[in-house]
């Protein structure tokens, strides 16, 4: 918001106050200035307002605020009543107030016999230098009083309001009827419902409330007779009616944050004064002055110990009076050291004790605080999901992807291959950005593919990337958001000039996923095959751990791929919190320091035997010492039959208590491959 | 390697004086061509020492042709010439195998500006670089860390936090609405800021209360350099008994120093945040120049979190009475602290994923 220094300096008897010194004391008090133009008494100031301040967002409140800071008094220009004609304004026109709850005031005066001219060179230079066009000499004056005291003014036409039963003109402040229409000024037709507040005549409303006016009663060249409007609107009625019309006003952003009741007839004085100077007029005798229900004065304690316990530091008794009494708060000691503060009917902000605090704290300075740390403390807690979430973020890391982060939301269209991932449906977000922000996404691999796209379009086409993130979906009706795990690895691994890299295939995803289990000491988790929508056919699993399903892992079905031009990419997504993590050990045994030993049996068997089948075979009814089964290589081809695969398996035996005698082992190994003969369809090298 | 044998028809030796001088002459000739590998001394042992006609062997066989007076010394002068000769060869034998373990090892030689085999080198997130490197320090300071959801109520988000319905203040954070939520206090949204976590946090815990809340927040911004709808912020939370503004203001000071570096001073100016009373901005000088520069405006201070002492009103609603209890809050944007610590120009960067920014080292 704009203020001119020298309106500012109205109210500040004696010198202009220095440009810097303002801005920097303004600043330090909470109202921010973000900028000036210009010099000397033209100079204007940008000023950053909180919304809790309304009372600052005028000269006059500014200016308070600015004499305070300074340590300057503070001088209120006072408004004479103007000089009233003989006829009553009561027999001019009526004010009911139909909805008190939500108009505590309306005053109003009546001027006859203007004549519309051009506002005064000083209303004008005024308005200009708060980047106003000035408009006619009424409108003008409504403004300049608006950006003086702070209280939106309305002008009417009084020969375009209609007359109620007594045959005088009506205003009457009441809620819009449903299907009654409005043309505000800006030309546009409203349609109203019956939560709008609005000022109406005898028949229809004229204005929207606090908001802005009709056009078919505002002011115009020929008006001669003006019906000035000065109110106090409820802050959330005018808020709700501008929000619901789409409008913003200088003088709905004032009502929205509350308005003083108390300055309307003052303002009116003030702007029939202007009106009068300028375009000339008699006013009638008299103020309109319609009560609604009042807002109750504030009185707040301020308990000086508790002031001082509160910001840490000693600010004496006195000097917190001194502050209060210059911002206009009523200050009497009601007990040693107890403080009963009347506030200011333009302090809408300040209803507690810590408020008051505030203004004595902002004015003595925050820089004048002293920097103590509160007392030693022990954290006694710790949030596991999130120690978990930074265990996996290490672990990939290590693992050699990189970390990304993408959006929560993602397009319908992107999200909805994935939708199964996740138990009910994705939550979509009503006022979205638009496409592709409107969707929760149901797995963080949405947001990978993304970002491997924006790679692969830059030829950089080896990605290994990973997101630690959520997942959303809403379960009848209720939000769930689960913790993930996910990955992408696409294009070439192990790339080095001394052999030929090699795609990346199912396996290094499944690899990936086991090396997260296995980071977190987990067991080794299943591979299950599954059919998953989003997943290569053949070439997807379920990860299983603890006999649940703890996420997928496979390769990105083709139209997939396709869509997101990544070709053949593999993904992987595990929810976090179902890893089996084992709690860690208490007591470790100590290795074996007798060496294990391994033999090797190669089995011949079609390829739709799993490698699982052959782990299990070897595994039921062997000894204690066998240590693992590993799969030493798998060859397809010359001299194995079509449709088959010749495997050979590692079978590892070991002893924590001896060393294996040569026999034992052998005929532990015979007894495997015995074992792996009656596997229907699987031959063993060397045994029949 | 030529062989060390001498020509063909060379005359044996007779005499220990004339052994001893082609020993010299042969080992000197084997010098000269130098390189001398194990095999080649295998075959200079063959030649003086081998038992059957070993050069050594050979004139000792001449003892029975030497007169009876002679024998003695002839004896002992062909066995001081043996211990000669074996002591000179295994010199040569050892320099031979050194230089055959030299050139073997040679052999096996690499050009070692050849571009390495790196294994795949992961990287963590500047974010997360950031956000830790946050919690450190406060973590230091006693804090811990706790988490909640981002589909929040209107509640959580806003009401209990003293935001009332319809108020103004909600202006100054443009929302996102999830379909099919409740109304009023349970309408869902997506969360503004990390506070419902701080309201939850109360909830679930008395005091002493020290935690921090990092996580992802929403607000409907349109993309540009200095905002997206999504970004991590970073809020804490104390409440215990007598904690004060001051202590607010050395809990700040103190993050800044330990974050930007020991010189680093704070600044409170006051601002407005429905949760908090008084509410203050907090800036930090500018540890990146001496006279001003672009990061700090030229004001010589960056605006890095907003700040406070808890609200009466929020601590109530948290059913912590405030008589009792006061507490400070305050939050900073985790994304912003990454943009002005990297000198990130932009900060779709942090969600772009582009390989070639993810694989740069953070803090």
């Amino acid at each position: 918001m704009k203020f001119r220094l020298e309106w500012l300096g109205q109210y500040l008897p004696g010198d202009l106050p220095d440009l810097a010194t303002l801005r920097r004391r303004l600043t330090d008090v909470g109202f921010i200035v973000e900028g000036t133009e210009g010099e000397g008494k033209d100079a204007v100031l940008e000023v950053e307002l909180t919304a809790n301040r309304p009372d600052g967002m005028n000269h006059r409140g500014l200016a308070r605020e600015a004499a305070c800071a300074l340590g300057r008094p503070f001088r209120d220009v006072p408004v004479p009543a103007p000089a009233e004609g003989a006829a009553a304004v009561s027999s001019l026109a009526t004010v009911t107030i139909a909805a008190p709850e939500l108009c505590s005031r309306y005053s109003a005066r009546v001027v006859e016999g203007i004549r519309v001219r051009e506002a005064s060179a000083r209303v004008q230079v005024r308005l200009r230098a708060l980047g106003m066009n000035p408009i006619s000499a009424p409108v003008d004056a409504t403004n300049h009083v608006l950006w003086d005291l702070g209280q939106p003014l309305h002008a009417f036409d009084l020969e375009t309001l209609a007359k109620g039963p007594d045959g005088l003109p009506a205003i009457v402040v009441r809620l819009a009827r449903a299907g009654e229409t409005l043309v505000t000024l800006d030309g546009v037709e409203r349609t109203l419902t019956p939560e709008d507040l609005v000022i109406a005549d005898a028949e229809r409303p004229v204005a929207l409330a606090g908001v802005m006016g009709g056009l078919e009663t505002a002011i115009t060249p020929s008006t001669t007779r003006v019906l000035l409007e000065s109110a106090h609107f409820n802050a959330t009625a005018v808020r709700k009616t501008a929000r619901r019309h789409g409008m913003h006003t200088d003088a709905s952003h004032r009502f929205e944050r509350g308005t003083d009741p108390e300055t309307t007839v003052e303002a009116l004085d003030r702007v029939t004064e202007l009106l009068l100077a300028d375009c000339g007029g008699t006013v009638a005798r008299g103020v309109i002055d319609a009560l609604g229900t009042p807002r109750p004065r504030q009185t707040v304690t301020l308990r000086h110990a508790r002031l001082v316990s509160f910001l840490g530091m000693e600010v004496p008794l006195p000097r917190c009076a001194e502050i209060l009494s210059s911002l206009a708060f009523g200050v009497r000691e009601a007990a040693p050291g107890v403080l009963e503060v009347s506030v200011p009917t333009w302090r809408v902000d300040v209803e507690q004790e810590c408020d008051l605090i505030e203004e004595v704290i902002r004015v003595v300075g925050y820089s004048s605080l002293p920097e103590t740390l509160p007392h030693a403390y022990n954290p006694t807690w710790s949030e596991p999901t999130l120690a978990r979430e930074e265990r996996a973020r290490d672990l990939f890391a290590a693992a050699g992807f990189a970390e990304a982060c993408t959006y929560s939301f993602v397009s319908a269209e992107e999200n909805s291959p994935f939708a199964s991932c996740v138990d009910g449906t994705p939550p979509v977000v009503s006022n979205a950005l638009g496409e592709p922000f409107t969707t929760m996404r149901s797995t963080p691999v949405v947001g990978l593919l993304r970002a491997a796209r924006h790679n692969v379009r830059r030829g950089l086409g080896d990605l290994a990337l990973f997101e630690v993130g959520r997942s959303y979906a809403l379960v009848e009706g209720r939000p769930v958001e689960s913790r993930r795990a996910a990955i992408l690895l696409r294009g070439r691994r192990g790339v080095h000039w001394a052999a030929e890299a090699r795609p990346a295939d199912f396996y290094d995803g499944s690899g990936a996923v086991a090396a997260l289990f296995a980071g977190f000491g987990a067991p080794a988790p299943a591979f299950r095959p599954a059919a998953l929508p989003f997943l290569a056919p053949g070439r997807s699993a379920e990860v299983v751990a603890d006999g649940k399903v703890a996420g997928w892992v496979g390769v990105l079905a083709g139209p997939l791929g396709a869509t997101w031009d990544l070709g053949e990419a593999v993904v992987a997504d595990v929810e976090l919190a179902a890893i089996p993590v084992p709690s860690p050990p208490s007591s470790v045994e100590m290795p074996s320091r007798f060496p294990g030993s391994g033999v090797d049996l190669t089995v011949t068997h079609p390829i739709a035997l799993s490698w699982d089948t052959l782990v299990a075979a070897v595994r039921t009814g062997a000894p204690a010492e066998l240590l693992s089964v590993e799969a030493k290589y798998l060859w397809r081809g010359a001299g194995v039959p079509e449709g088959h695969v010749k495997t050979t398996l590692t079978v590892a035996f070991g002893s924590a208590e001896r060393s294996l005698e040569r026999d034992e082992i052998n005929r532990w190994r015979d007894e495997a491959a015995r074992r792996l003969l009656a596997v229907p369809g699987a031959a063993v090298d060397g045994i029949s | 390697m030529s062989s060390t044998r001498p020509e063909a028809g060379g005359a044996a030796p007779v005499s220990v004086e004339e052994a001893r001088g082609l020993l010299d002459a042969e080992l000197a000739a084997a010098a000269g061509r130098g390189g001398l590998l194990p095999g080649d001394v295998h075959e200079l042992k063959v030649r003086w020492l081998g038992k059957k006609q070993g050069v050594v062997t050979t004139l000792l066989a001449r003892l029975k042709e030497v007169p009876k007076e002679e024998k003695a010394a002839f004896g002992a002068g062909v066995n001081a010439l043996k211990q000669e000769v074996e002591a000179r060869l295994d010199v040569l034998e050892a320099e031979a195998s050194a230089r055959a373990a030299a050139l073997a090892e040679a052999a096996k030689a690499v050009d070692v500006t050849l571009p390495p085999r790196v294994p795949p080198v992961g990287r963590l997130h500047p974010l997360t670089v950031v956000r830790r490197r946050i919690e450190h320090v406060f973590r230091g300071l006693g804090y811990e860390v706790a988490d909640g959801p981002e589909i929040e109520t209107d509640w959580y988000n806003f009401e209990s936090l003293n935001f009332a319905p319809d108020h103004p203040a909600r202006d100054s954070v443009d929302t996102f609405f999830i379909e099919g939520g409740g109304t009023g206090r349970d309408a869902l949204l997506l969360r503004t800021h990390t506070s419902p976590v701080q309201m939850r946090t109360m909830e679930g815990r008395r005091p002493p209360i020290r935690v921090l809340c990092p996580g992802r927040v929403y607000r409907k911004d349109d993309i540009d350099p200095r905002h997206s709808p999504v970004f991590h912020q970073m809020e804490g939370l104390v409440v215990d008994e007598g904690i004060t503004f001051a202590h607010l203001r050395g809990t700040l000071s103190a993050f800044a120093k330990s974050f930007f570096g020991g010189r680093a001073e704070v600044r409170l100016a006051p601002t407005f945040f429905p949760f908090v009373e008084p509410g203050v901005d907090c800036a930090v000088s500018c540890v990146f120049c001496e006279t001003g520069c672009r990061i700090c405006s030229y004001s010589g201070w960056i605006e890095i979190m907003g700040a406070g002492m808890v609200h009466p009103n929020v601590l109530a609603n948290a059913g912590i009475d405030p008589e009792r209890y006061t507490g400070f809050a305050f939050g900073m944007g985790i994304d912003r602290i990454a943009m002005l610590l990297h000198g990130i120009p932009a900060l779709r960067l942090l969600f772009e994923n582009d390989v070639r920014f993810l694989d740069r080292t953070w803090s």
